[in-house]
């Protein structure tokens, strides 16, 4: 993507001010992203994103410039910039590189970029037309369609040469069902790190059937009660609750400065035994999955909690410093824009021995919630909050009638400690997770857990 | 290879492949940020980025496509992708390339003053918020972000039919979170600033309102889950408004995903409530002087003591309801296909300060800040239910701090059962602004 005596005068000025590290990544960018609302595709917009970001370390010192002018001289001005923050003279020289080549643990079998785009429009069809005509009630359905080829290079003064290829897809469909002056919604969006042999492989009727039937199914939702119940997670995109609750939190960003309520707890029990928590960025093909991270470091699975102990950190190279640890592999970032910082990539509780089945029927009275909608935490506090999307009244071990409207509130690592039960069922779902350094496609997963008790904000009272 | 000669060798390769109208929109931006920890540069971004798209009609469709990089290379890359996304396009209601308004206000939206400001000077501001805040009390621990930054940007369009506009703009902001602990007990608080007069800028005073938000927090307490009336001070006001505000675009309508569908000219909220967009709002986030078609953009009423007057257009929409664009077509960037947004969009301020709300209230909730708005608010029902921070209220007076709470409610009904409106307009670190709203009631849960 560009010459290697380019990225070593680039590096090298980078270093020109006394920095005792410096990195270039590049990143060039193939997307596709299509609308399909009304029946009709509306929007279609296809693009490339190219630019490079240049990293120097001094110390705790972080510095990042970004550039889209890709000419020697812009680059090299983007490099004295970043110089320019710090002051001193030059420490370091450059380690010859050694080119790495990244193993490639998600197999590409048709790049995206190479299919012919009214392939792409038939699928969006497809989920149009089952989810349209599930159920007369059905008056929208929008789909989404996304794919993408991210090829990066990375490259530092320590000798690191690596390049990969990263090739997403995803579907979305979202539908409105409405009666009288009632509107819901439902939703589904798979993904995966594959080319478009995942949306020949993707049993599309189930997932436009299934956001259709969120939809229909809240039409007759009660309004939820508000008040303190014991709670039953799905599995799943579930999971997203301890990605706000836990994953968040045990982030290098927050960590490294003590700003997280998990920072200094190594070795510490913060879970009940039946908890084990895990990043796994190798999981072949998944939407969250990596090669190698947005430093180099190749992807890597991270227990996080093993048996209720907390075992690490996700950890990347800035913070690796201030931290005393190593990197963990963790170094993501969504596009050369952001200075890349610890994230997740797929994030999820292990499974347990507990039927779905049994679960529920040891519930006397509580909430169900089989599909979440998203959430928020605030690190320091621990503070989260996310919305159901499906929910059903549990009573004497049986489900009830659907809920709508619910919000869980709580302090992560409070609820973590509340998990009484977890079944055997994990599963995956896809998001996007953004944070310091960008919107990052990651998984989250659980098998079906059950919380003995979160607070539940509906629109109905006690 | 400058934009220039890009654009002429784009314009010439498109026409004679077969391209009847073509349009180029160019973006270019220099940013400058620093993150302050603990007195010492933490983070440090310095850039400069930018980007084209390119527009043109094909066998009478539009057909989109963008690139970051500018050179030879990417004008076939361009054209072949519009071409082939025309092809699967099968929205009849076409687009245009417009010729252009009659006439353009002009816009004063980039401060040379503030462009000259130096690196070390912005660096020193922001250390100088961070130390007098650390120097407030000791039970303010650390900041979890503590950055300033500044951006300018620079917008052109062209298309064949003669048009070329351009405008720029620059701003500053800073930010502050504070983190305060209390034994067990720790809290958080965001304090922002946004302006062009840098000289101005008084840290003690960011640091000052950052520290008091955040310890004011402390020693919270539960109190009984019900209904309360609701005073939603004008940063959450604004919050949710903006959650809201697509409901307002013409095209939400149309797709029968905004419950605005059909109400022009009824009551859809209470008549103390009027609603704007103002594109030469003075230190408005966005400012501009034509729209992402190149339509002339003017002052604009929405809601007008409670009735809807007006939705937000582009060509596309307008045309499709014989009315006139209102110049808010908008794409969030070279990368964005066109659609329908908001400018500066704010409820108008009344006469009543703070106090007067607070006094007028007498006992419910004041809640300061909201969070969970991307996943917790169901724009297209109205419904909502979203986790929120506040105090509770009682003889028209700040009481204490309340645990964390969700309030629940319905949007639409929350704009008819609007009691007062304030006189404190904000706009936080965000284009779209509100006063204080009070609410008759809405429904709170207490964790």
């Amino acid at each position: 993507m560009l010459s290697q005596s380019l990225i070593e005068d680039v590096l090298t000025a980078a270093l020109s001010t006394g920095g005792d590290f410096s990195e270039i990544f590049v990143e060039d960018r193939f997307t596709n992203n299509f609308t399909l609302q009304s029946g009709k595709i509306e929007t279609c917009l296809s693009g490339r994103d190219f630019g490079i970001g240049i990293r120097v370390f001094k110390g705790l010192q972080s510095v990042y410039a970004y550039t889209t002018d890709h000419s020697k001289e812009g680059l090299l001005k983007a490099a004295k910039n970043a110089a320019q923050a710090i002051s001193g003279k030059s420490i370091i020289q450059l380690a010859p590189f050694v080119h790495e080549s990244v193993e490639n643990i998600h197999p590409i079998h048709l790049n995206p970029q190479e299919v012919d785009k009214s392939r792409k429009a038939s699928i969006m069809k497809n989920a149009y037309d089952t989810a349209k005509n599930y159920h007369s009630s059905i008056s929208q359905v929008t789909v989404r369609y996304m794919d993408e080829e991210q090829n990066v290079l990375i490259a530092n003064s320590e000798g690191k040469f690596a390049e990969d290829k990263r090739v997403r897809s995803r579907l979305a469909i979202q539908a409105v069902a409405v009666r009288d002056n009632q509107m819901e919604t439902g939703f589904h969006g798979p993904g995966a790190h594959q080319g478009f042999e995942f949306f020949e492989n993707l049993n599309i009727d189930h997932y436009a059937n299934e956001a259709a039937r969120i939809a229909v199914t809240m039409l007759d939702a009660s309004p939820c009660p508000s008040g303190k119940f014991p709670v039953i997670i799905d599995n799943e995109f579930g999971g997203v609750i301890f990605h706000e609750a836990c994953g968040h939190g045990l982030e290098a960003t927050a960590v490294a400065k003590d700003n997280s309520v998990f920072a200094n707890r190594i070795g510490e029990k913060v879970a009940p035994s039946i908890v084990t928590y895990i990043d796994d960025g190798t999981i072949q093909n998944e939407w969250g999955s990596i090669n190698m991270d947005d430093e180099g470091e190749k992807a890597r699975k991270n227990v996080l909690i093993e048996n209720g102990i907390l075992k690490g950190y996700l950890i990347d190279k800035f913070n690796s410093r201030r931290m005393g640890m190593e990197s963990t592999g963790s170094g993501r970032r969504q596009s050369f824009r952001f200075a890349p910082t610890s994230r997740m990539t797929n994030t999820y509780i292990a499974p347990g021995t507990s039927t779905p089945e049994e679960i529920i029927a040891n519930t006397e009275h509580g909430i169900y919630t089989k599909y979440m909608g998203g959430g928020q935490v605030n690190p320091a506090t621990g503070d989260y909050n996310f919305t159901v999307m499906e929910a059903y009244e549990v009573k004497n071990g049986k489900l009830g009638k659907p809920l709508k409207g619910a919000t869980l509130i709580g302090n992560g690592p409070k609820t973590l400690q509340l998990v009484d039960m977890v079944g055997n069922n994990l599963g995956h779902g896809a998001g996007m997770c953004g944070s310091l350094s960008g919107s990052i496609p990651v998984n989250v997963g659980q098998p079906t857990i059950r919380v003995s008790e979160i607070t539940v904000g509906g629109t109905k009272g006690e | 290879m400058n934009i220039q000669e890009f654009q002429a060798n784009l314009f010439s390769a498109a026409l004679a492949s077969g391209f009847t109208d073509v349009e180029i929109y160019y973006e270019k931006k220099e940013v400058f940020g620093c993150q302050i920890f603990k007195g010492e540069i933490d983070q440090y971004e310095i850039a400069e980025d930018g980007g084209v798209s390119f527009r043109g009609i094909f066998n009478g469709k539009m057909g989109y496509a963008y690139t970051e990089k500018i050179d030879d290379a990417s004008i076939p890359f361009l054209l072949d992708n519009a071409k082939e996304n025309t092809l699967i396009i099968n929205d009849e209601d076409s687009e245009e390339i417009f010729s252009g308004s009659s006439h353009y206000e002009h816009g004063n939206f980039f401060s040379t003053a503030l462009n000259e400001i130096t690196i070390p000077e912005k660096i020193q501001f922001i250390k100088d918020v961070e130390r007098e805040l650390l120097a407030l009390d000791p039970r303010i621990v650390a900041t979890d972000y503590c950055m300033i930054r500044t951006e300018s940007v620079s917008r052109s369009l062209s298309n064949n039919k003669g048009l070329s506009l351009s405008d720029e703009m620059n701003y500053l902001y800073a930010i502050v979170e504070a983190i305060v602990k209390d034994g067990e007990e720790t809290k958080t608080s965001f304090e922002f600033t946004v302006s062009k007069d840098f000289h101005n800028l008084n840290a003690k005073e960011i640091a000052k309102k950052a520290a008091e938000e955040a310890l004011s927090q402390l020693g919270s307490k539960n109190i009984e889950s019900k209904e309360y009336p609701v005073l939603l001070r004008n940063d959450a006001a604004a919050s949710l408004l903006a959650t809201y505000s697509s409901n307002f675009s013409a095209e939400n309508t149309q797709a029968g995903i905004s419950s605005l569908k059909d109400k022009l000219g009824s009551q859809i909220a209470n008549q103390k409530i009027t609603i704007v967009d103002d594109p030469f709002l003075e230190d408005g986030l966005a400012t501009r002087t034509f729209d992402s078609e190149g339509v002339a953009t003017k002052k604009l009423t929405l809601v007008e003591s409670g009735v809807l007057q007006s939705l937000l257009h582009n060509q596309k929409t307008a045309k499709k309801e014989q009315a006139e664009t209102t110049g808010h077509a908008h794409k969030d960037s070279y990368k964005s296909a066109v659609k329908v947004g908001p400018s500066n969009l704010y409820i108008e301020p009344s006469e009543l300060s703070f106090e007067d709300l607070l006094a007028t209230m007498g006992e419910g909730i004041l809640i300061t800040s909201l969070s969970g708005l991307h996943s917790g608010a169901n724009t297209v029902s109205g419904d909502f239910s979203l986790a929120a921070s506040g105090f509770y209220v009682a003889d028209g007076k700040v009481q204490y701090p309340v645990n964390l709470m969700t309030i629940a409610g319905n949007y639409y009904q929350l704009l008819q059962d609007v009691e007062e409106i304030g006189s404190d307009l904000t706009f936080p670190l965000s284009p779209i602004g509100s006063p204080s709203v009070l609410v008759k009631s809405l429904s709170v849960t207490v964790e």
